[in-house]
């Protein structure tokens, strides 16, 4: 042992070539060293759900910054990277996420991009809910405006992927998610979106609730053209349902008496409360115009064009005052077709055969009340009956062979009676028309069936 | 440890074989020692610096120098060591014979 403190003192000349060794170590291995603890840790960490994870080695010593979500995974982020072999010390500078208070998520809508905002509470939501707006809205660019924060609400991603599919069905608009008040806003892009949106909200996860939904519906259109060039009535926009359709057909098929009715609605939800006793009102006075166009949207109609002669034209400024339901907004802009030239009584008797070929004064059933879908045609006939004005007219009524001929007889006195009265309301002498009945004297027709019946029940008009 | 000595075999063999060769020569060599005071200085240094680095007190790169310097001087001594005792067996088993 002796010995070895004696040989000891001899030792120190080796330290020189010992120092050139560490030096050449130290200088060749620090930088391979660095980088492969610095593998080594990111490995470590492959499953640790972390933010702006960041790791820097100097020597054996690792420098770990990142924003973890909980306590535990900042814990355990930690704990792996100092069992990594080789490392020496971890200078620990991870932190929490910092916490939204309220927890706010947003995704908005305009013309050519979407843009989801607010905080996600993980990096995977955020990805899925990135992912679930590509997906939903195929083309349409997706902005991420996300930052990550701790707080949020259980199921909020249920949630907020509820609500980007909503977000497809808006042409414009904004969802926001609160803790759990959800709030939208904006335009649907079809009509019945908002209902599709309202339905779809029924779904919202456990816990939480529709703060506010200002969607509005795109508006509600139908449209009428009269066109006296091609003899047509085109109806086109949206009509609630199929019966509604049938029925507002068929008014128009009664009404429009001489026009072919091209038909180009469709059946869609999201009509106004009244939308039949509005546009049915509508058709009608469109009826008595020669040449005229409806617009209704939503809850506000718009009439224009020129009335047969200056008393329809009044009388149907006050049909739009008052026939149309509550809470309806019309506006009429009706002026007065120019006269027609006068004709001689020959002519007129040809004109009033053809429009009575053409249209049928109704009745209501078993009266003598005018139907109001007959207005259009007494419109014609009154501008017919100006255009000859030394002419006496009788005004010939008939039924079928249905019944008592006494009944018969007084109800076509009655029907004549009730014509004549229609056209001096209109502004014509008295003295030109003169009301005949004939009850079912003189048909046209066989009264065997019901179609010779419905021809038999008529009023003629005789130029004397 | 097992990650560090794989990593720095090269330098600590060479370092060990070094010591061997160091402690074989020493227990021949005629030149002159390091005096009791001044290893007894040097003794408190690499106390110091042993301590230092069990303490983790020098940080990053300069404690991986330290650490590393004091596993290789670790091995010099050990390599010295066993050097010398090989040698000063060499030549007692020889020297009876002579």
């Amino acid at each position: 042992m002796h010995g070895l403190f004696k040989w000891s003192s001899k030792w120190w000349p080796g330290v020189i070539p010992l120092l050139v060794l560490w030096a050449i170590a130290a200088w060749t291995s620090t930088a391979p060293l660095e980088s492969e603890l610095a593998a080594r840790s990111t490995a470590a960490l492959r499953d640790t759900v972390l933010d702006k994870g960041r790791i820097a080695v100097a020597g054996r010593d690792v420098t770990f910054a990142a924003d973890a979500f909980s306590e535990d995974g900042r814990r355990s982020a930690v704990a792996a990277v100092e069992a990594v072999p080789g490392v020496r010390l971890v200078n620990d500078e991870t932190r929490l996420v910092p916490e939204a208070k309220p927890f706010v998520w947003s995704a908005e809508r305009d013309v050519v991009r979407v843009t989801l905002g607010g905080s996600a509470p993980l990096p995977a939501s955020k990805a899925r809910l990135l992912e679930a707006a590509r997906t939903s809205l195929g083309g349409v660019e997706v902005a991420d405006q996300m930052n990550l924060s701790r707080g949020a609400p259980p199921r909020f991603d249920n949630a907020a992927l509820l609500l980007l599919d909503q977000i497809a069905k808006l042409k414009d608009g904004k969802v926001t998610i609160s803790d759990t008040a959800v709030s939208l806003s904006g335009m649907a892009r079809d009509l019945g979106g908002r209902e599709a949106i309202a339905a779809a909200l029924k779904n919202l996860p456990e816990g939480f609730r529709i703060a506010s939904n200002e969607i509005k519906a795109p508006p509600y259109i139908f449209q009428a053209y009269k066109d006296p060039v091609a003899v047509t009535v085109t109806l086109t926009g949206y009509v609630p349902d199929n019966n509604v359709h049938a029925a507002i057909a068929a008014a128009a098929g009664r009404k429009f008496f001489s026009e072919k009715v091209v038909d180009n609605l469709k059946a869609s939800i999201g009509a106004p409360s009244g939308f039949v006793s509005a546009v049915v009102p509508a058709l009608g006075i469109l009826s008595r115009l020669s040449t005229g166009t409806l617009v209704v949207s939503d809850r506000e109609v718009k009439l224009s064009g020129d009335a047969l002669y200056d008393t329809a034209a009044a009388r149907i400024r006050t049909s739009i005052e008052k026939d149309f339901p509550q809470g309806w907004q019309v506006k009429g802009d009706i002026a007065v077709k120019p006269p027609a030239a006068p004709v001689d009584a020959t002519v007129c008797q040809q004109l009033f055969s053809e429009l009575l070929t053409k249209g049928k004064i109704r009745f209501e059933s078993g009266r003598a009340a005018i139907d109001l879908d007959s207005a259009g045609l007494l419109d014609r006939l009154i501008e017919t009956a100006l255009r000859c004005p030394t002419a006496s007219i009788e005004i010939a009524g008939h039924t079928d062979a249905d019944g008592e001929d006494a009944f018969n007889q007084a109800l076509s006195e009655k029907r004549a009676q009730a014509v004549a009265d229609y056209l001096v309301k209109a502004g014509l002498p008295a003295d030109r028309f003169t009301a005949v009945g004939y009850g079912s004297t003189q048909p046209v027709a066989t009264n065997d069936t019901d179609e010779g019946k419905a021809r038999n029940r008529r009023i003629e008009f005789m130029v004397r | 440890m097992v990650f560090l000595v794989t990593f720095h075999w090269g330098g600590l063999l060479a370092s060990l074989l070094l010591g061997l060769a160091m402690g074989w020569i020493a227990v021949v060599h005629r030149g002159p020692g390091v005096s009791k005071p001044m290893s007894r200085w040097l003794a408190v240094l690499a106390a110091a610096l042993v301590g230092a680095a069990l303490a983790r007190v020098v940080p990053g790169r300069a404690g991986y120098w330290l650490d590393l310097g004091l596993v290789m001087f670790a091995l010099y001594l050990f390599g010295c060591a066993v050097g010398s005792w090989l040698r000063d067996w060499a030549v007692s088993r020889h020297a009876p014979a002579a």
